[in-house]
Formats: structure tokens, sequence, C-alpha cells
């Protein structure tokens, strides 16, 4: 039958669900469309249909003859022959144009008797058969041009809804929200703008298949293994876009060679047509409709399947990019981290440790100057006294740059020296049960010891309250305190500092400093690396065999 | 009690007190000869050195000193750790623990109070007269 004749179903079927979605469609569209069939009824019909319309326009006619000259009714018999034509084409319109002609003709003559040989008749024939046929050609251009308008309507709607429905898909990718809603939203609203009910996203693995990622199933069918990897051996649809970097299809799996095709056979779906999501110049995967019934799809639907493919891109490349930020914004604040803690033991265990001995020796030497030789004895004192002076320097120095004591004794006890450090009063309140991965507790150290510094310069707080727990894979921390408020990160107070690094882990930080009512200072650090990374594509967590 | 007092400034020891025996565990070869050079000098005995957790508990079950003196970094060991393996360890009364470091107190002081050791010195300040007043101190707070 061809697409044409796909398409004129699609149509229907779409004309069909508009209506019972309540739409306001226009009266005249169901009428029209029981007329203007795009095959026509059988053959056979149509005699029967003509004969009866013929017996019909004759009997209306006799009655009529009472009231007025039967010349008057040659029109009852037009309409017959415009409804055969209508429903049968020009061929049998033209053969009952014929039969009504001469039914016609006798029926004017009636009861005189009818002759072919009168000219008369003949004359009234062949007017009406010609008229007939010209009306019946009339109302076929009217018609036509009906028919292209109702296509057109139909091609604008579904542009129309293609149109929201990628708008829809876009503000989605725009506010970034989790790959795995995004691609549940592109299968559903796949499947609808191309009239049918499954579609599927696929990811091209390094092992030469195609992870099937979102599905929306066609109802009757097998539910579509999200999770499970397709061969691309053999004839596929996905094969073929992996291979040509274009959209494909196919409209019959029937004889596809190949495992996938035997699996999408099982799963009942027979046509298929694709278009691949390129990021970054290469083929990431596959956006493909599929359908239950062969050749479902009509000429141009690949068009329609890429311009939801490109969209998927967009936003696998934003994810992609905003994850790959915030590995790397971790990444950074990790290494300086890393070279400030191994700045600060080399410190500790080098220079430190070397000034301390050369101290003790220092001592030991002078101890053993003669007690008469009191200048020499206070000089070496001096130079001890004035090592001790650096070697405490160095320790300040390196606490600054890491505090040891988070490395050893983990927050808790760091927070506790933080809070005995600070000038204003700390109401501690910790609950870390166990040792955090270290770029958290840095992390969390650093906001505190940021935080209270800010209350010693310029709070003029009587008061501070630390609140620190973990709770599921979280961290979270509150400080509080009864100063006069109005700090803002973007001043040079240093929570700038604080914000980056918190979020560089994939955590949030949230100021609240009013003037005159204090300022608090809320914080939540993910606990573990997949939490942070969360913003990656998601694996499907199950794989059905 | 009137031990303490044993070493003199100068380096001369009183023959009539016994010296205070200790075991010194650091993993810093360089402080561990200075502070053993110094102590001695003031009249300490210093009967064994150690650089590991496991060597210092050792030393200090075989020499059972009257105090150990326990570095708080010990590489990747801890001293913390050591000093309550040998709090943990001894059946008998466990030989007492002075924790020293280069770290200052304050910023220790969490985690010695959560720990057995009987005090801590900076290792700027090591002397005999600093090891004998806090062994002193405990022996007063034992009495009291």
């Amino acid at each position: 039958m061809g697409h044409r004749a796909c398409y004129a179903d699609q149509v229907t079927e779409h004309g069909i669900a508009q209506a019972d979605s309540g739409q306001p469609g226009r009266p005249g569209g169901r009428v029209m469309r029981l007329l203007v069939r795009p095959t026509p009824p059988p053959l056979w019909q149509g005699f029967i249909a003509a004969a009866a319309l013929i017996g019909l326009e004759t009997a209306v006619v006799v009655v009529l003859k009472h009231f007025a000259p039967t010349m008057a009714f040659g029109t009852v018999y037009l309409l017959g022959v415009l409804l055969v034509g209508m429903a049968w084409g020009v061929g049998l319109a033209s053969i009952t144009a014929l039969v009504s002609a001469v039914a016609f003709d006798i029926c004017r003559s009636w009861p005189d008797s009818f002759g072919l040989t009168q000219l008369q008749n003949w004359v009234v024939i062949v007017v009406f058969f010609v008229v007939a046929l010209l009306a019946n050609g009339l109302a076929g251009l009217a018609r036509a041009s009906a028919i292209e308008a109702e296509r057109r309507r139909r091609e604008a709607d579904l542009a129309a809804r293609q149109q929201t429905a990628l708008r829809r898909v876009a503000t989605l990718v725009a506010r970034g929200v989790p790959p795995s809603v995004v691609f549940s939203t592109v299968v559903a609203e796949l499947a609808s703008c191309l009239d049918v009910r499954n579609a599927a996203l696929f990811r091209y693995e390094p092992d030469d298949t195609a992870l099937l990622l979102a599905a929306a199933d066609e109802p009757g069918l097998q539910k579509m293994p999200v999770g499970e990897r397709f061969s691309l051996d053999g004839e596929n649809v996905a094969a073929m876009v992996r291979e040509s970097g274009r959209a494909a299809r196919m409209d019959s799996h029937d004889h596809a060679a190949g495992a996938a095709a035997a699996r999408i056979r099982a799963l009942g779906l027979r046509s298929a047509v694709g278009a691949p999501i390129v990021v970054d110049s290469r083929v990431w995967g596959a956006a493909i409709a599929g359908s239950s019934r062969s050749d479902a799809f009509p000429p141009g639907a690949e068009q329609r399947v890429s311009d939801f493919a490109d969209l998927i891109a967009i936003g696998i490349a934003n994810v992609q990019a905003r994850a790959e930020l915030t590995t790397s914004r971790a990444r950074i604040v990790a290494a300086a981290d890393d070279t400030r803690r191994r700045i600060e033991r080399d410190l500790h265990d080098g220079a430190q440790q070397r000034l301390v001995s050369l101290g003790l020796r220092l001592r030991l030497a002078e101890e053993s100057v003669p007690p008469e030789q009191m200048a020499v004895r206070e000089q070496i004192s001096d130079v001890v006294t004035g090592l001790v002076g650096v070697s405490d320097e160095l320790r300040e120095m390196s606490r600054g740059i890491h505090p040891a004591i988070l490395s050893k004794g983990g927050l808790g006890p760091a927070l506790r020296t933080l809070a005995r450090r600070s000038t204003a009063p700390v109401d501690l309140e910790i609950a870390v049960p166990r040792r955090l991965p270290d770029y958290v507790e840095v992390a969390a150290y650093y906001v505190v010891a940021e935080a209270l510094t800010n209350v010693a310069k310029h709070a003029q707080a009587s008061q501070v309250h630390l609140a620190v727990k973990t709770e599921g894979d979280y961290l979270y921390l509150s400080i509080r305190d009864d100063g006069i408020g109005g700090a803002d990160a973007g001043n040079g107070s240093g929570l700038i500092g604080l914000v980056d690094r918190v979020e560089a882990l994939g955590g949030r930080i949230g100021i609240t400093s009013h003037r005159g009512d204090g300022t608090s200072l809320d914080v939540v650090i993910p606990l573990r690396r997949d939490t942070l990374s969360s913003g990656q594509p998601s694996e499907p967590v199950s794989r059905e065999t | 009690m009137p031990t303490g007092r044993s070493p003199s400034h100068n380096g001369v020891v009183e023959s009539q007190v016994k010296p205070i025996r200790v075991v010194i565990v650091d993993d810093n070869p360089e402080f561990l000869d200075s502070a053993r050079r110094l102590l001695e000098h003031q009249g300490i005995r210093v009967v064994g050195v150690a650089s590991t957790n496991a060597d210092g508990l050792r030393s200090v079950q075989e020499l059972r000193p009257d105090v150990t003196l326990v570095d708080v970094n010990l590489g990747e060991e801890s001293g913390f750790d050591l000093a309550e393996a040998l709090q943990d360890s001894d059946d008998e009364a466990p030989v007492p623990v002075i924790l020293i470091s280069t770290h200052a107190e304050p910023d220790l002081s969490d985690m010695l109070e959560t720990s057995p050791a009987i005090g801590f010195l900076a290792k700027s300040a090591l002397s005999a007269d600093a090891i004998t007043a806090t062994v002193d101190r405990l022996g007063e707070s034992h009495r009291q």
C-alpha cells in the first residue's frame, strides 16, 4: 500500500485520538472522513449503491412528476452520480451517469414509450451524461482541495504538537534535571509525537553493544528491558545509526538477521525509526521509536526522531560538562589540600624536628659550659630561647597550612580545639561517631575556622552555637551567633571561599545574616564521592539477562 | 616526695638518690640522640629507645622503666595508640607515659584529655626537671 496510505491511516488515528481527548474538533471533520476515504470500498458495493440510488431517485422523480414538469428533476439524478463518484471514483461515476441519463429519459417520457430512435432522447441522454460528468469532475476538484487542506491542518497540528513536546524536553534539559528524568520524558514525548507507543534510548557501549537507558512501552507488549545490552550484530536500527551516524529506519524486522533483530521481534516490535545522539562529534547513542505494526512510520519520521535526538545530545553534553566541572573543582580542592597536608608534614618532620633537636643539643652545650663562664652560658641561653621562638612560629605557620589534629584526631577533636581558641564562647554539639573522608573533614574544619574568625572580627557576638552531625550520606554543620549580623559572602569576609570549597564537594552552604539578628551558616556536605558526582549520567541499576 | 629534686642544674647528680629510668619512643633518630644526651647529662637514665609502637611496647615490658616518653607522631603510627596499648597490656601497675610532641599542648588537649598518659611535654621544653615534676605530680595526686 505504500507510505501514503499509512500516513492517511495515521492521520485518521490522530483525528480520533484528538476527538477522544475532548479537543474542540471541527464538526465537519468526521463527515468528511467518512466520505473522503483513502481506499474505495469494494466495487460490487458500488454497483449496488448506484443501482439503489438510481432506483430511489426514479421513485422520487415519479412522485414529484405530479407537481411539476419532469424536466426540472434531472438534478435529482445528478446527486447519485456525485455520491458514487465521491466514493468509487470516476469510472463507476460514468456508468452511473449513463444509466441515470437513460433512467431520467425514460422517466421523462413516461408513460409514453421510450425509443432510442428518437433524436430527442439521445440529446437528453448525452446532455445529462456530459453535465453529470462535469459536475462530478468539479466535485472531485473540490474534494481534492478539501483533502489537501485537511492534510495540511494535520501536519500543522503535528508540528505544533512536536514543538510543544520539544519545548517541554528543552525546558527539562535547561533546568539541569537528572538525565534519568530527561530520558524518560524524551521517550514518552517521542512516541507520542510519532503516533506510536514505543520509544527507546540507547547508549553505545565500548563493547559494541547498545545499552537500553529508557523506554516507553507499547501496551500489550512485553516491557522493554531497561539496563539490557543489545548486540549490534546483524540488521537493526541501532547498528545502522551507529554505522552511518545518520537516521535510519526498518519498516519491518520480519526477515532481519542477527540476535538484536530476533530480540526485537520477540518483544513484539516490527518497525522502527532511529536517529543518532551525537555528543562531542561522537555518536553517543540513539533515540529509536518503534511500533508493533509494520510500516508504521511515514516518510519524514527520521527528521522528527532526529529533532528529539539533538535535544538529548545537548542535554547530555550539558550534564557531562557540569559533571566534569564538578569533578575538576573537587580535584583542584583535593590537590590543594594534599599539598598543604604534605607541606605541614614536611615542616613538622623536617625543619621543626631539627630545630627541636638543635635546641636540645644547645641546652646540653649550655649546661656543659663551666659555671665561671657565665657570659658564654647566657649567650647560648639566648640562642636556645631564640630557637624555641622560631620553632613556635613555625608551628603556628604549619597549623595555618593544615591542622595536624585533624589528621590525627578527626573532626571532633579538631573542632573542639577550634572552639577552645575562639574569642567568643562556643557551645558545642558534635555527633560525628566516626572518621570521615579527608576532604569532608578538611572542608568542615575550614568552614568552622573561617566562621569563628568572622565572628571574632565582625560579629561582636557573646555566644556561638556550633552543631555538627552525620546523617545518612551527609554531614550537617550549623554555626549560629548572637552578634550584629549583616555578613555578606561578597564583601571579602572569606565566606565566598567557603562557598567555593563546599560547592566543589557537591555540598550546599546557606548564609542567613540579617542586620541585628546574628548570623547563621548552614552547610551540607555529601560523604560519598558518588553522591558528589550525581550529575553524571546515571547508570541503570539493574541489568536483566 | 623529695626524690624529684635529684639532678641539679649543673648536671651533677646527687649520688644518694636513685636516678629516674626512662624509655624514649620517637621515630626521629636525631631527636632520640639529642634527648638521650641531654637527659643523661641532667641525671636521668635513658635505659632504652625505640622508634615504632611495637618496639616501644617490647622495650617497656622488658626494661620496666619508671616512665616512658612517647612521641605523638610516630610516622604513620600514633603515640596515643601506644599510650593506650601500654596502659592495657600490663597486668601489674602500668608504666606511666608522658606524651611529647613538637605540636603545642592546646592543639592536642582534646586528645590528651582522653589519653591515659600522665602528662604532656613540648619537645623543646624537654628536661629532667620537667619529667620529674610530671612524675611527682602523679605521685601527689595518687596520695590524695
